[in-house]
């Protein structure tokens, strides 16, 4: 193959054209920029954008890195509300007692203190118990 | 009549071959066109840039490789799947009705896609702007041996991946 021939094989080949309604709209914004030069407009950047420009900038040199952190701390979470304890801390409301369970209550109740009132009035008529030296309470068995 | 501004002269003078290398550069119709409007505003902003220059073309050359270049850099990793799939869909040669023309055409645009940049925008520059090594070397700031060799090499990439096609329809 002659190189001569196919470089200008190569070289015959048109390039496609430029579109025609380009040239408006470019030469347009390039005039006015040129109109603007001396004073170019100061933009403020909103708040969100440069949080997400921030973040763009923080988390694309290691997306895969970052996706990995993300799935991870998904997983935990997961794993955490799936093995949590679901009972109830407060303990549930019971019904009120009937009318029998009250009176029978009462009952033993009552019963509780006749109890107790026969005991008190027992240990009243008793000598108390008063502890004495061993030698003092040989003389007393004697007698 | 209305006299013709100094960026109207430009564009008139140097859009065409601007487009055709930057869209052989980017092979995206899109990027091509911001990248003009970028070079036309440039220019427009800054009148002071061509105060000087003794070759326009060979210096607007340079500022759109140079364009170019920083866009690709911006943009990194992310748009790589995009410009793979744009440099197989679009082509920077004119469509034609001849069957075997449109197919080395086609041929033609994919071999050229596949060479590194620094080789197309050399083999872009020698063939279809007819510069010279010297003026290669000057528009992108290389030196004229390192314009030859990467001519050299993508020329010989572009040939054996067209011979047969070449031969066949010679």
């Amino acid at each position: 193959m002659n190189t001569d021939d196919f470089e200008q094989r190569l070289q015959r080949q048109p390039l496609r054209q430029i579109p025609g309604e380009w040239r408006g709209e470019i030469l347009s914004a390039a005039e006015s920029a040129a109109a603007t030069r001396h004073s170019p407009p100061v933009t403020q950047p909103s708040w969100l954008s440069t949080i997400n420009h921030q973040l763009s900038t923080l988390l694309w040199p290691h997306p895969k890195a970052w996706a990995g952190l993300a799935a991870a701390w998904i997983l935990i979470f997961a794993v955490d509300f799936s093995t949590r304890d679901t009972t109830p801390f407060v303990a549930e409301k019971t019904a009120p007692p009937s009318p029998e369970v009250i009176v029978e209550l009462k009952q033993q109740q009552r019963m509780l203190a006749e109890l107790i009132g026969a005991g008190q009035a027992r240990e009243a008529e008793l000598p108390g118990f008063l502890p004495q030296p061993r030698s003092e309470r040989v003389e007393i068995l004697m007698t | 009549m209305r006299r013709e501004t100094e960026i109207e002269r430009l564009y008139d003078g140097h859009a065409q071959p601007l487009y055709a290398f930057l869209l052989n550069f980017t092979r995206d119709e899109a990027d091509t066109r911001d990248l003009l409007q970028e070079i036309f505003v440039k220019l427009a902003r800054e009148p002071k840039l061509l105060a000087g220059v003794r070759d326009e073309r060979a210096f607007l050359i340079r500022l759109a490789h140079n364009a170019a270049i920083d866009m690709m850099r911006r943009r990194g990793a992310r748009d790589r799947t995009k410009e793979n799939f744009a440099a197989e869909t679009i082509s920077p040669f004119a469509a034609t009705a001849d069957p075997d023309e449109k197919i080395f055409r086609g041929e033609l645009a994919a071999a050229l896609a596949e060479l590194p940049e620094e080789q197309r925008a050399v083999v872009h520059l020698k063939l279809w702007e007819e510069l010279t090594f010297e003026e290669i070397a000057a528009a992108l700031d290389v030196s004229p041996n390192t314009a030859a060799s990467r001519y050299r090499y993508g020329l010989d990439k572009l040939r054996d991946r067209l011979r047969p096609l070449h031969e066949e329809i010679k």
